[in-house]
């Protein structure tokens, strides 16, 4: 098999759960991105991809509520392959209900989802393993 | 985000400088709105805007609405790169004027 061009990296970091901290995650995740060799339109699409995932949490998992939790984001390439997981302890996501608005019915707000589906090849709600509630998996093929 | 307003008639142009996430969409509405609601024309000048989720696309899309309504106009200018892929990601390169 061929070996991939991308380095390798595993980082995690825990965030409060508040809209102040979107900032930090994106600067996180720019800082991991900088050491992958991947073009600048990608990085800023995926720090997109992450920083919508993170908002989400704010504004849905807790309702933009104050809160002493944290959420966890973990981004981990391996073979050019890229997976970030999302960890909260906030309300627990009913998969059913997520969907992004018609993009043709213009109105404010429901394009997050949306972003993150045209960004990633992959979005996967799982049950959070203890202590977390909920596990949002994104992943794209890098080598692509 | 910090921002500056320049008026020059009936037209009052919005500097936005920085990144706009959901953390700063109610003080961009607040800057904004009130233009809005005066019947000014609005430019929002955009260039020094490096970052814009989908909180601050929803700004754009409500005062462009708000704007229809009142019988006035909000006008993009000056659009960084990042934030016109933005635009064009949530299709709205043609219901947005765009300059």
């Amino acid at each position: 098999m061929e070996q991939s061009h991308i380095a390798n990296v595993d980082e995690k970091r825990d965030f409060e759960v508040n809209s102040s901290n979107l900032k930090h995650v994106r600067s996180f995740c720019r800082e991991v991105f900088e050491k992958l060799n991947i073009n600048q339109e990608l990085k800023d699409e995926l720090v997109l991809a992450i920083a919508e995932a993170a908002q989400n949490i704010v504004k849905h998992a807790y309702n933009n509520e104050q809160t002493e939790d944290k959420m966890e984001i973990k981004i981990s390439v391996s073979d050019g392959h890229l997976e970030i997981g999302f960890f909260d302890k906030g309300r627990p996501v009913e998969k059913d209900k997520i969907r992004h608005r018609k993009i043709d019915d213009i109105k404010p707000g429901g394009l997050g989802t949306f972003f993150i589906q045209q960004i990633m090849d992959a979005v996967v709600f799982k049950e959070g393993e203890k202590p977390w509630i909920n596990h949002l998996i994104l992943s794209k093929n890098l080598n692509n | 985000m910090t921002y500056k307003v320049t008026e020059e008639g009936n037209i009052s142009t919005v500097h936005l400088d920085g990144e706009i996430d959901m953390d700063v969409t109610e003080k961009a509405k607040e800057i904004i709105m009130p233009l809005i609601e005066a019947k000014k024309e609005v430019h929002l000048n955009l260039k020094e805007v490096q970052y814009m989720d989908s909180s601050g696309i929803s700004v754009l899309i409500e005062s462009h609405q708000k704007a229809m309504e009142l019988g006035t106009k909000v006008t993009l200018k000056e659009i960084s790169k990042s934030v016109l892929k933005v635009i064009m990601m949530a299709k709205l390169e043609q219901i947005l004027n765009l300059d």
